[in-house]
């Protein structure tokens, strides 16, 4: 009937989206497997060289050195952030708590800053002595050494905290929307059975919460796996020292646009690519065996 | 009105109204903003100092040829580097002049020979004589497969500042002193702990394995290199290994004498105001640096020859160093070239800039001008310049490499590996250190050959 | 109860501490932005005086606002940085929405073949684009240029899937027919009809890619060489590298960078947020 007729309005919604999204995100795909096989120096000057960039990433000290710092902040991101994000939802989420407003926006606040500011403001947060840490903790407690070399020493801890405060309240927030659809019934149904507060967080909220968790972790590990602005930013566009402070996306910057190999740059990208990928496809498979449970 | 208003709501939040709002007056500026004059031949500069410098120069330059007008653009290092790669190599607009440092410029030469974005100034440079005019191997790091691309801004040599204020207070006379070894015996009563909570807040010298600044003037210092002559890497070079082992032998264990202060930061300043540090490591930019940025430090230093890496060595080093060249394209080179000529040689902006920036110019013929001798407030009343001077004609030769920065990140790494290694088997004798630094070379010079030889584009050169 | 006084008085401390722990680096920005370079290393704060607290309120000073706003081109930049974050943010959410649009309320040949593209896309990490779109943006000529900056931002997967999802549960399909039977054509249903339904999730996606344009580094670091057309990340961080010592103005800066996305938040805050969970909710 009706939908045998060639109707050229869907098509007209998708021309702008299917036309940038061909040219700016299905182009490009195809270009970076022939530009994995390159090698570069700037966009115009090329090179075949076959699986040389590959077989080169495997062995590269660099490579492993950004991918273990990547690594050690997206963990770290994890294990500090999503604890505490999710302790203060539950905080709270308790009745009785005034201000809730207040608090709510004050945590969430730290994540409208965006990266590379965060990373500035960072900079002289974390100096040795005249630094806002320093300087209190040295003050609070003498002993605290004023010299604590945080971007020297403790790079990616550094990091970590700087995206700690950034992204504590952000993941606060899905937390919490999380929790306010928690059936009230069935706590105060286990209240009622006599439940403490753990085993009612362990056997009502967390089920209930354990989707969104997943999600927001996949999020987590995805956001810092393409960590860039707050290392390059903070370390004054270098991989700090030892290239403690390099990460996989710096890496990939500095191969593609400062050495100018893209044909590298895109290598990089692919094994980024596929690990993200991998992952994102192991939360989805873990979630729907939990689900099945 | 109000329906209007109504209307409006249905489709859009207020938020969403800010936003087209925000968008439309920016769009409408964006038009309205007058397309950008052209001012005159663009140069890029990446050093503050010197944009200062050389400002009053080129307007006066400027009101001689109207016609003929430079524009000087103050650029950060890294935003340099970017632009000018992103220029070279994929064709954005570039200036007609560039002066960047001496890492950036290298990057430049990484490509094959016909890419090199900078203009051959070789048969020019021969032609003019500038060869003999400008200290000779201060071409040297310019020079890229035999060609000429730059040239050289500065000798840079190093010198030892001192707190004298702290030395003389403590009846210390450095006189004495011609080595490390000396340096640091002849000091060592000065590492106290005031405070009483276990720590010194004095140390003698400012270096750490962290901060690539002092190994790399004290590597140079001691004869060590990166890169050889033949712009081969030559990271395992034994001389490096003695450099690294003892540089360990000050910074870690029972003995340790150096201190970690951050060269470029805030808080680097308000230490070495402090005093954590008695020594630091300082080529003539930075001393003016310090006069702009830290002036509190101002009579309170004194500067002598470096300490000597062995009997009877070099008292100097050389850190930094910036080059003027120009954009293959450009279509001003005769008036850019004249330009660069006036501002490289003349002895009016050779002591401005002294004046400016206590950098000491590279043109033999110029050293000879009283205004180095003036005492220097800053150093005590010492003459500062005559003091830089007479250590400039023994800088270490550095070679043109694009792979002088990595190396450099490489021989830092080593050293961070060395002093975990020194704490792990609390070992802190320089020569049972000696080994494991050769061992730790060996493989950073393997894996940089490797690295090096990635390169299609260089290895396909002559 | 005593008990749960305490209790309660020990959480709502407890909150306090985190919200001051998360407040401090505000105040420590507005401070050091209000101080000179010299002040800014020998105090936390406010600089040490005789004024009131013991605080030097005379040495205060906009002199790094002054100089931000004069010298130093931040005007140039921030209104660059508005320029792209609007007109952006504008424009995706245009392509989104009609995308999303006729995939969930039109079916047609081909609907599956598209679907699956964007789903797949969903998974492509921007960084592998990065360098070939580089190479394709230099061939195209549109290096340095606001369009060779915007356009590749323009068509996200996944603003067109929250879109898709958004409308096919609350736009009602009885409500488009009866208006196709009336007569009425396909994009007056669109603008007359379903934008209006779906206004919430449109403000939420603004506000969305607003930030991520404004916050965007990477991109204008590679795309953009003028300084005539950096926006303030990128000018920000190049006044970093110039002045890195000197802290005040570079605090603020950062103040001026990120107001202008903090007021914007106040006008579009709970759009924005339920825009943010919804998707993970239901998702």
């Amino acid at each position: 009937m009706k939908a045998t007729r060639f109707n050229p309005a869907p098509w007209l919604f998708l021309a702008p989206f299917l036309g940038i999204f061909c040219l700016f995100t299905i182009w490009p795909l195809l270009r970076s497997f022939i530009l994995a096989l390159q090698q570069t120096y700037g966009p115009g000057t090329t090179e075949w060289v076959g699986l040389h960039n590959f077989r080169y990433l495997l062995t590269d000290p660099l490579f492993w050195k950004a991918a273990a710092n990547t690594v050690r902040f997206t963990l770290g991101s994890l294990l500090v952030q999503l604890p505490i994000a999710l302790g203060l939802a539950l905080l709270l989420n308790r009745p009785g708590i005034r201000g809730r407003g207040f608090f709510r926006l004050t945590f969430f606040a730290p994540s409208l800053v965006g990266l590379p500011f965060v990373a500035m403001l960072f900079a002289p947060i974390l100096e040795k002595r005249t630094g806002l840490i320093n300087a209190t903790l040295h003050q609070l407690f003498p002993l605290w050494d004023p010299e604590f070399a945080w971007m020297q020493e403790y790079v990616m801890s550094s990091l970590i905290l700087a995206a700690l405060w950034m992204y504590a309240g952000f993941n606060m927030v899905y937390f919490l929307a999380a929790l306010q659809n928690v059936s009230k019934d069935l706590l105060e149904a286990a209240e009622i059975d006599g439940a403490n507060a753990w085993q009612r967080f362990r056997h009502v909220t967390l089920p209930e919460i354990a989707p969104i968790a997943g999600f927001i972790t996949l999020l987590s590990v995805i956001g810092s796996f393409q960590m860039f602005e707050l290392s390059f930013i903070l370390l004054n566009n270098s991989g700090g020292p030892e290239n403690r402070g390099l990460t996989i996306m710096m890496y990939l910057y500095q191969s593609g646009f400062v050495v100018g190999d893209l044909g590298y740059a895109s290598a990089i990208g692919w094994v980024l690519a596929l690990t993200l990928m991998g992952i994102a496809l192991f939360q989805r498979w873990a979630a729907r065996r939990y689900e099945e449970r | 009105m109000k329906l209007l208003r109504d209307q409006i709501n249905r489709y859009l939040s207020p938020g969403a109204l800010v936003i087209l709002i925000i968008a439309i007056i920016a769009i409408i500026i964006a038009a309205l903003l007058p397309r950008q004059p052209a001012t005159g031949i663009p140069m890029w500069i990446s050093a503050e100092p010197h944009f200062h410098a050389y400002k009053p120069f080129a307007r006066e330059w400027n009101e001689r040829h109207p016609e003929r007008a430079i524009n000087l653009v103050l650029l950060h290092g890294t935003a340099m580097e970017r632009r000018m790669l992103s220029g070279f190599m994929a064709g954005t607009p570039v200036a007609d002049i560039i002066e960047p440092n001496i890492g950036v410029a290298a990057k430049a030469f990484a490509g094959p020979l016909e890419s090199v974005g900078f203009l051959d100034l070789t048969e020019r440079v021969e032609a003019e004589g500038l060869l003999d005019k400008i200290n000779r191997p201060s071409f040297a790091p310019y020079t890229s497969r035999g060609r000429i691309f730059g040239l050289p801004h500065d000798v840079h040599p190093v010198l030892l500042a001192y707190r004298a204020d702290i030395v003389e207070a403590a009846g210390i006379d450095v006189s004495q002193i011609e080595t490390w070894e000396d340096y640091f015996r002849v000091l060592r009563p000065l590492m106290v702990d005031t405070t009483g909570d276990g720590r010194p807040n004095r140390y003698l010298l400012e270096a750490w394995h962290t901060n690539p600044h002092a190994p790399s003037i004290i590597l140079l210092q001691a004869g060590g290199m990166l890169i050889d002559e033949n712009d081969r890497p030559a990271l395992n070079y034994p001389r490096n290994a003695e450099v690294l082992a003892r540089l360990i032998t000050w910074m870690a264990g029972p003995n340790r004498v150096c201190v970690d202060i951050e060269t470029y930061s805030a808080s680097g300043h308000r230490q070495r105001l402090d005093g954590l540090a008695v020594g630091f490591l300082v080529p003539d930019w930075m001393a003016g640096s310090w006069k702009r940025e830290n002036p509190g430090l101002g009579g309170k230093l004194k500067l002598m020859p470096i300490p000597a890496w062995e009997k009877g060595g070099r008292r100097t080093s050389v850190a930094g160093g910036t080059m003027l060249g120009f954009n293959r394209h450009t279509e001003h080179f005769e008036t850019a070239w004249e330009f660069a000529k006036e501002l490289y040689l003349s002895p009016v902006l050779a002591e401005q800039m002294f004046r400016d920036t206590n950098i000491i110019t590279p043109v033999k013929a110029l050293w000879d001008s009283p205004i180095f001798d003036q005492p220097d407030p800053f150093f005590s009343g010492q003459p500062s310049g005559r003091l830089y001077i007479e250590q400039a004609p023994h800088v270490p030769r550095r070679p043109s490499s694009p792979y002088v920065v990595s190396g450099l990140e490489r021989f830092t790494n080593v050293l961070g590996a060395l002093r975990r290694y020194a704490d792990r088997n609390q070992i802190y004798d320089e020569a049972a250190l000696r080994i494991e630094a050769q061992r730790l070379l060996d493989e950073a010079q393997a894996e940089f050959e490797r690295f090096i030889g990635r390169n299609v584009f260089l290895a396909r050169a002559p | 109860m005593p008990v749960k006084r305490l209790l309660s008085f020990l959480l709502h401390a407890l909150l306090f501490f985190f919200a001051a722990l998360t407040l401090i680096p505000f105040v420590y920005m507005l401070c050091g932005a209000l101080k000179s370079k010299f002040d800014f290393a020998a105090t936390v704060f406010l600089p040490a005086g005789d004024g009131w607290f013991g605080i030097g309120w005379d040495r205060l000073t906009l002199e790094n606002f002054t100089r931000l706003f004069t010298d130093l081109g931040l005007p140039r930049a921030l209104h660059n940085s508005l320029l792209l974050a609007s007109v952006s943010s504008i424009l995706t959410v245009l392509c989104c929405a009609m995308g999303g649009y006729a995939l969930a309320k039109h079916k047609f040949r081909g609907q599956n073949l598209v679907m699956g593209v964007v789903l797949a896309a969903l998974i492509i990490p921007g960084p592998l684009l990065l360098a070939p779109s580089f190479q394709l943006l230099y061939k195209l000529d549109l290096l340095d240029t606001y369009a060779g900056l915007l356009l590749p931002g323009l068509a996200p997967a996944f603003g067109v899937f929250l879109f898709r999802q958004a409308m096919l549960n609350s736009v009602p399909n009885e409500l488009l027919e009866a208006a196709r039977m009336d007569g009425a054509g396909e994009f007056r249903i669109f603008f007359e009809l379903v934008v209006p339904i779906i206004r919430p999730m449109l403000g939420a996606f603004l506000m969305i890619s607003f930030m991520g344009m404004w916050n965007n580094f990477i991109g204008p670091q590679i795309i953009l060489q003028s300084p005539e057309l950096h926006p303030l990340s990128v000018a920000l961080n190049n006044l970093k590298g110039i002045y890195g010592t000197d802290y005040g103005l570079i605090m603020a800066g950062t103040l001026v960078s990120i107001a202008p996305v903090m007021c914007l938040f106040l006008l579009l805050q709970k759009e924005f947020i339920s825009g943010l969970t919804s998707g993970a909710v239901k998702g």
